[in-house]
C-alpha cells in the first residue's frame, strides 16, 4: 500500500487532505450531500477516461452504465430481498456484462460510428428503463430503495464511504494508466498499427477498456440508488451522459487527475447555477445544459488538451525556463571570474 | 538449411491496380537481405504484408515452419517478427522509455486487474520492462533522452526509438522501412554499424531502404523490385552489374524489352 501510494507523491496527498477535511470545513448537511453526488460522478468520469482519454474510443452513452448499475442493485434489494452489498456487487457485474455485449458488437467501430452507437445505447437503455415497468416501476421510478447499513446511513459516513470507493478507482486508474495495460491502451489510442506490430490485440484491449468503465459506472450507479432511496429513469439519459463527457474533456482526457478535477468542477458550476437561480428570476430549468455545452465548446476551441494537461505543460515549461535562466547565470558568472 | 522467412508468389492488388506481382524471396538465418526498387516498385506493400500489416491478395508466407498467411497481425511480433515504419508511428504523449517497453508487451503478461491493483507480479514485470528498454536505448544511444516526451525528439532520434522498441521483443525477424531516410552520413554509418551487430546477435534483418551506400555495405544479398514484380536476385557485387536492374533504376530501353 505505501508503494501503492507513494509513487503519486504530492498530488495525491493535497488530494487526501481536502477529501478528508471537506466535511469539516464545510459542516453543512448540505454540502456534503453535494461532495456525495461529486463523487459518484467522479467514479463515473474515471472510468470513461480510461476509454476515452486512454484507448480513445469516444462513449456518449455512459450514463446508460449507471443507470443499469442503479436499478440492477435498487430491483435486487428492493424486490428480492439482497442485502445492499450484494446489490452493489451485482450493480458491478451486470452493467460489466452489458459493456461487455455491447462492445463486442461494436468492436470494429471508430470515430463516428462509436459515439452513434454508444449514444444509441443510452437512448435503448433509457427507454427500456422507462417501459420495463413491472420490474422498474417505468416513469414512477422506484420508492424505498435500504440505505447501505455496513458503513452507517448518516450523510457524513455516505460522504466517507464515497469518496473511499473514489479513492480506489483513482488508484486502480493511476497504476493502470502506468502499467502494461495502460501503456498498451495509449498506444492503441496514438497508432492502432503500431500497437498491432508490438503485439497488441487491439480489439481485446479495447473491449477491455470499455468494460472497465462500464463497471466504474455501474457501482457509481448503484452507490446512487441506496444514497438516494428513490429512483426514477430521468437522469440516466443522454443529458447526463453528455455532463459526464464535459467533465473528462474539460479536466483534460488524457489525465486520469483530469477526469476527477473535471467531475470537481462540473460539479461547483451546477451549484453556483442553483444559488444564482434563487437569486436571478428566469434561470430555471435546463439551464445547466447551456452552460455546459457551451464550456464543452469552448474548451473544445481554446483548450483542446483540457484544463490539467495544459496547467502541467505551463508548470513544465516554467521550469526549464527558470532551470535554463540558472544555467545561464552560472555560466555568466563562470565567465565574469 | 531452411530458410527462416520464405515468401511464395507473394501478390497484392489494390483496386484494379496489382501492387505486388507474385514474388519469392528468401531470408535466411541471421542474414540482412535488402529490398530495393524504384519509387513505387512495391516494396513497402511486400514489407506491410511480411509484417502482417495487410494480408496478400495471393501467395504464401512461412516464417519458420509456420505458415503466416491467417495469423492476425498481433501475432507476429510474439511469434518473432517486429517493424519499424518508414513514416514514424511513435506514441508521442508517452516517454521515450515508455515507447520501448511498449515493444515488451508480448514479453509480459500482467493482466487488467494486476496492474491497476499494482500487485507484486505486475511491479517485477514493470522493472523488466524498465531494465530491458534501458539496455536497448543504450544500445542505439539515446539512455540521456529516455525521460523526455516521445513528440519532441527530432527524427534521427525517433528512428533509433523505433529499433529499440522493436528489438526489445527479441525477434528473430526484423523489418525496417527506409530506416535511413531524413539520416546524414554519419547517422547512416552509424545505425549500418548497429544493424550488423544487430545481425551478430543472431536476428536476420529485411530491409527496405534507398540509401544504395548503407545497402551495398550491409545486405549479404539484394532483391530488386520494378513494378511490383522482382527482376533481380543476387550478391551486391552481382546487383550492381545486372543490367535489368540499371534499366529500372534509369529507365532506359531494356526494361521495355525485359517486361515484353
Amino acid at each position: 500500500m505505501k508503494q501503492l501510494i507513494g509513487k503519486w507523491g504530492k498530488g495525491l496527498g493535497i488530494y487526501l487532505v481536502i477529501m478528508i477535511l471537506f466535511p469539516f470545513v464545510m459542516p453543512d448537511e448540505y454540502y456534503r450531500s453535494v461532495g456525495i453526488i461529486i463523487g459518484l460522478h467522479a467514479i463515473v468520469s474515471i472510468g470513461l477516461c480510461l476509454v476515452m482519454g486512454l484507448a480513445g474510443q469516444v462513449s456518449l452513452g455512459q450514463a446508460a452504465f449507471w443507470g443499469i448499475g442503479a436499478y440492477t442493485s435498487a430491483v435486487l434489494t428492493t424486490e428480492f430481498g439482497l442485502t445492499p452489498l450484494l446489490g452493489l456487487i451485482a450493480s458491478a457485474i451486470v452493467p460489466a456484462l452489458f459493456a461487455f455485449i455491447l462492445g463486442r458488437a461494436i468492436a470494429g467501430l471508430q470515430g463516428y460510428y462509436l459515439a452513434m452507437a454508444t449514444l444509441a445505447f443510452g437512448y435503448i437503455v433509457q427507454i427500456g428503463i422507462s417501459e420495463w415497468e413491472p420490474v422498474t416501476g417505468g416513469a414512477n421510478g422506484m420508492i424505498s430503495i435500504p440505505k447501505i447499513g455496513f458503513f452507517g446511513d448518516s450523510e457524513l459516513s455516505m460522504y466517507y464511504l464515497i469518496w473511499g470507493i473514489v479513492t480506489c478507482v483513482l488508484l486502480f486508474s493511476l497504476n493502470l494508466m502506468h502499467s502494461r495495460v495502460g501503456r498498451a491502451f495509449r498506444a492503441i489510442h496514438k497508432s492502432e498499427i503500431a500497437a498491432t506490430s508490438m503485439g497488441i490485440d487491439v480489439r481485446k484491449f479495447k473491449l477491455n477498456a470499455f468494460v472497465v468503465s462500464g463497471m466504474f459506472a455501474g457501482v457509481s450507479g448503484g452507490l446512487y440508488a441506496h444514497y438516494m432511496g428513490i429512483l426514477d429513469p430521468q437522469p440516466f439519459g443522454m443529458h447526463e451522459s453528455t455532463k459526464f463527457l464535459t467533465m473528462v474533456v474539460v479536466g483534460g482526457m488524457t489525465s486520469i487527475w483530469g477526469a476527477l478535477i473535471g467531475a470537481l468542477l462540473i460539479g461547483f458550476i451546477s451549484e453556483g447555477l442553483v444559488l444564482l437561480s434563487e437569486v436571478v428570476p428566469g434561470l430555471q430549468g435546463d439551464v445547466d445544459t447551456i452552460v455546459f455545452g457551451a464550456i464543452l465548446v469552448l474548451i473544445i476551441m481554446f483548450m483542446p488538451e483540457g484544463l490539467v494537461p495544459r496547467v502541467r505543460s505551463m508548470y513544465e515549461r516554467g521550469r526549464t525556463k527558470k532551470a535554463a535562466a540558472q544555467t545561464g547565470q552560472r555560466m555568466e558568472r563562470k565567465a565574469a571570474s | 538449411m531452411t530458410a527462416l522467412l520464405e515468401v511464395q508468389q507473394l501478390t497484392r492488388d489494390f483496386g484494379g491496380v496489382r501492387a505486388v506481382n507474385s514474388v519469392d524471396f528468401q531470408v535466411q538465418q541471421g542474414e540482412i537481405l535488402a529490398l530495393i526498387g524504384p519509387n513505387g516498385a512495391g516494396k513497402s506493400t511486400v514489407l506491410n504484408m511480411v509484417s502482417g500489416v495487410i494480408p496478400p491478395s495471393k501467395g504464401e508466407i512461412r516464417f519458420g515452419s509456420q505458415t503466416m498467411t491467417r495469423v492476425p497481425g498481433y501475432e507476429y511480433a510474439k511469434i518473432g517478427i517486429t517493424r519499424t515504419f518508414q513514416n514514424l508511428q511513435t506514441f508521442d504523449d508517452m516517454t521515450v522509455l515508455e515507447n520501448v517497453m511498449v515493444g515488451m508487451h508480448t514479453k509480459t503478461g500482467s493482466s487488467l486487474f494486476s496492474c491497476g491493483m499494482s500487485l507484486a507480479s505486475a511491479r517485477r514485470e514493470e522493472r523488466l520492462m524498465q531494465e530491458r528498454a534501458r539496455e536497448w536505448l543504450e544500445r542505439v544511444g539515446l539512455s540521456a533522452l529516455s525521460s523526455a516526451q516521445a513528440g519532441s525528439l527530432p527524427y534521427g532520434k525517433l528512428r533509433l526509438m523505433e529499433i529499440a522498441r522493436a528489438m526489445v521483443a527479441e525477434p528473430r525477424l526484423l523489418l525496417l522501412d527506409e530506416p535511413a531516410a531524413g539520416l546524414n552520413h554519419t547517422e547512416t554509418a552509424e545505425m549500418s554499424l548497429m544493424f550488423q551487430q544487430i545481425r551478430q546477435s543472431g536476428t536476420a534483418i529485411l530491409l527496405v531502404e534507398h540509401d544504395m551506400d548503407m545497402i551495398m555495405t550491409i545486405a549479404d544479398r539484394i532483391v530488386v523490385l520494378d513494378q511490383g514484380s522482382k527482376i533481380a536476385e543476387g550478391t551486391p557485387r552481382e546487383i550492381q552489374e545486372n543490367p535489368r536492374v540499371i534499366a529500372a533504376y534509369l529507365g532506359g530501353e531494356e526494361q521495355e524489352d525485359s517486361r515484353g
